[in-house]
């Protein structure tokens, strides 16, 4: 009788065990990012909440998501090797500096995936916008736009991030196709909208000229200073920001191009780590998604750019809210920002 | 009854170390030395920091700098070691030691020759401080000596005690321990350290009892270098390298050092409470990490637990001298 009812309760619990397999899933999945309040990272935890719930394999997410440093992620990383997380979606805050953390993280059969930002440690799998050609497409079409000469002012990110010195690579490759095109001005924005708009109303108002700026992302506020203090509007490149889109497509006289760069690597993130614990490992340890150029100058970059248009999405969210092959999420699940059991 | 009270502070906060531990342990049934371990890594480069706030709060200053001066020691001593041998980081770390000292000195000795208040003063270094890292290291980088990582990697064998025990207790535990003392318990059996206290409570009273204020609080803030340069070597013997733009470190800092029992007035307290509030504090994000709370929510709670914690301690303090 005893072991009838045991068996009776095995059956039970298996049957919900499948059950919530079907509905929720069995993983938890740890996400570490250590910048808070900036819109591009904002949507890349929403679309790793969204493709967790969309994926239905996801139990539950556990979110460590502040502003700190690589101490400050180890310590992050570790809490969430206590937690025993099946997998780790991880945007680095150095390439080198979490990599002891990482590590202990592999050692006790975590799978870890590195989103935006390539990482040291070599047992972690990486999946990324490839930023070398991100800065490259940008800045190769401003300088075209400039015609080939001038004074381009250079807004970088955060100094020492490693999708900041991937760029710089593809804007120097580009630079030295264009030896008569000069850097005027070199700033790090640290991705941050003020910082980075200071920067370009204290550039203006030292009144030395410029033909062009490149922007690695803050672009809408560039426009606003650009139109706000009545200076040039010089051709701008920035990101596919929401805001930056729509200015593409208003503002007067404004000539630009948004290079794609889609938050919603995040969610790639979690389907790669879901494939990896289901034992699809990718060919490679780094996975690439490459950037796509959309301008206002000709009728067909016109015709993308109003395509890709959302002003429904907050001015600081990429408009490319999902990427082909990788995320199964809607718009409305990445717009709630809701993750599984939430 | 001082004793008591400062005791008492202590006390109750270990207590509270012990309920989240346990609360820990309730959460994650698996929560084991392993675990801890990470916690006093993650402790570590709070630990000093903490304790060089400690030094300058007690002296009735306040160091703004202390984040800075610990990220312009940890790219000074990554960027030294980067590609250079073993034995050099014996040169490297008394080296390191030696700037945060001579920095702290100067805190101080702007502050006694400028009578510029110490927040003012400090917060002026703040942005030097982290303008020179910056000179020093563009970019986070450089590298660390590999025995200066090992330090706090992994547990203490110690003989003629069972396993079971020695591997709750971390290398990184043991460090931090004895770094600590090395420096405090000289330093509150001295002359200076009752200097300090004294200066601390009433700089005019100390001055009219013939205690040199002046040098007392260079020397203060010259120990809160140090230890800053003791959390710079921290910072790149968990990651290995050294960056530039300072952490979360001086509101931390801060935080604990209320939560520890020291009286911001100056004056009052021990460095025992603020390392115990850093376990405190540490412990609480690990818990919440555990719990999966939505991340925006979890500093909220982090500061409500502490303001009610301090108000609470202050209650509990009201209480027993009006009885």
């Amino acid at each position: 009788m005893r072991m009838l009812a045991k068996f009776g309760l095995a059956a039970i619990a298996a049957g919900l065990f499948a059950g919530t397999a079907m509905a929720q899933g069995t993983y938890t999945i740890g996400v570490s990012n250590t910048v808070q309040g900036n819109g591009w990272r904002e949507e890349m935890i929403c679309a790793i909440k969204a493709q967790a719930l969309a994926s239905g394999k996801v139990a539950k997410l556990n979110i460590a998501h502040r502003n700190t440093d690589a101490a400050g992620q180890s310590e992050d990383i570790r809490n969430l090797i206590s937690a025993k997380v099946n997998a780790i979606v991880v945007n680095p805050a150095d390439p080198a500096g979490i990599q002891a953390a990482l590590a202990e993280a592999t050692a006790a059969g975590i799978t870890v995936v590195a989103v935006d930002q390539a990482v040291t440690e070599p047992s972690a799998y990486i999946i990324s916008n490839n930023q070398e050609q991100y800065a490259y497409l940008g800045a190769k079409w401003l300088f075209e736009q400039m015609g080939g000469k001038g004074n381009v002012v250079y807004m970088r990110g955060a100094a020492g991030a490693s999708a900041d010195s991937d760029r710089d690579k593809g804007f120097k490759k580009a630079l030295a196709e264009f030896p008569d095109v000069k850097v005027a001005q070199e700033t790090f924005t640290g991705w941050q909208q003020d910082q980075g708009k200071q920067q370009i109303l204290d550039y203006i108002a030292t009144g030395v000229p410029f033909d062009g700026i490149w922007t690695s992302g803050i672009d809408n506020v560039i426009v606003d200073a650009l139109v706000e203090s009545q200076a040039t509007l010089v051709p701008v490149v920035g990101a596919d920001n929401a805001g930056f889109v729509g200015q593409l497509n208003s503002v007067e006289g404004l000539k630009g191009a948004a290079v794609t760069n889609p938050g919603s690597i995040g969610g790639a993130g979690v389907t790669l780590a879901l494939q990896i614990l289901e034992g699809q490992k990718p060919a490679q340890q780094t996975v690439l998604v490459e950037p796509q150029l959309w301008e206002n100058v000709t009728d067909e970059g016109k015709a993308k750019l109003k395509g890709a248009a959302d002003p429904s999405l907050s001015p600081e969210w990429p408009v490319s809210i999902s990427i082909p092959d990788w995320t199964t999420y809607t718009k409305e699940q990445i717009v709630a920002c809701k993750g599984p059991g939430e | 009854m001082r004793f008591l009270r400062q005791h008492g502070w202590v006390a109750g906060l270990f207590a509270l170390f012990v309920v989240l531990f346990i609360l820990t342990k309730i959460i994650q049934p698996g929560y084991g030395a392993g675990d801890f371990g990470s916690l006093v890594r993650a402790v570590l480069p709070y630990a000093f920091v903490v304790a060089a706030q400690t030094v300058v709060v007690i002296a009735g200053g306040i160091d703004l700098s202390v984040a800075s001066m610990m990220a312009l020691t940890s790219v000074t001593a990554a960027s030294m070691m980067a590609g250079a041998s073993e034995e050099y980081a014996l040169f490297v770390v008394p080296f390191v030691l030696a700037l945060g000292f001579a920095l702290g000195a100067l805190n101080g000795i702007l502050i006694v020759v400028t009578r510029v208040p110490d927040i003012v003063v400090t917060l002026a270094t703040l942005f030097m401080l982290q303008g020179a890292a910056l000179l020093v290291l563009g970019a986070p980088g450089g590298g660390a000596a590999e025995w200066l990582k090992n330090l706090i990697i992994g547990t203490v064998p110690l003989p003629g005690i069972p396993d079971g025990l020695t591997t709750w207790i971390p290398k990184a535990l043991v460090l931090m321990v004895v770094l600590l003392c090395i420096v405090w318990i000289p330093l509150m059996r001295s002359r200076l350290g009752l200097s300090i206290y004294a200066i601390g409570s009433n700089q005019l009273a100390a001055f009219r009892s013939g205690v040199p204020v002046a040098r007392t609080k260079i020397l203060a803030y010259a120990i809160a270098g140090l230890f800053g340069a003791m959390g710079g070597l921290s910072l790149t013997m968990s990651t290995g390298i050294g960056a530039p733009i300072p952490g979360p470190y001086l509101l931390a800092s801060v935080a604990a050092v209320v939560l520890g029992g020291v009286a911001l007035g100056g004056g009052k307290g021990g460095l025992l409470g603020p390392i115990v509030a850093v376990f405190v504090l540490r412990l609480v994000r690990t818990d919440l990490t555990l719990l999966a709370i939505d991340p925006n929510v979890t500093a909220i709670v982090e500061g409500t637990i502490m303001v009610a914690v301090v108000m609470f301690g202050a209650f509990i303090v009201m209480r027993s001298r009006s009885s």
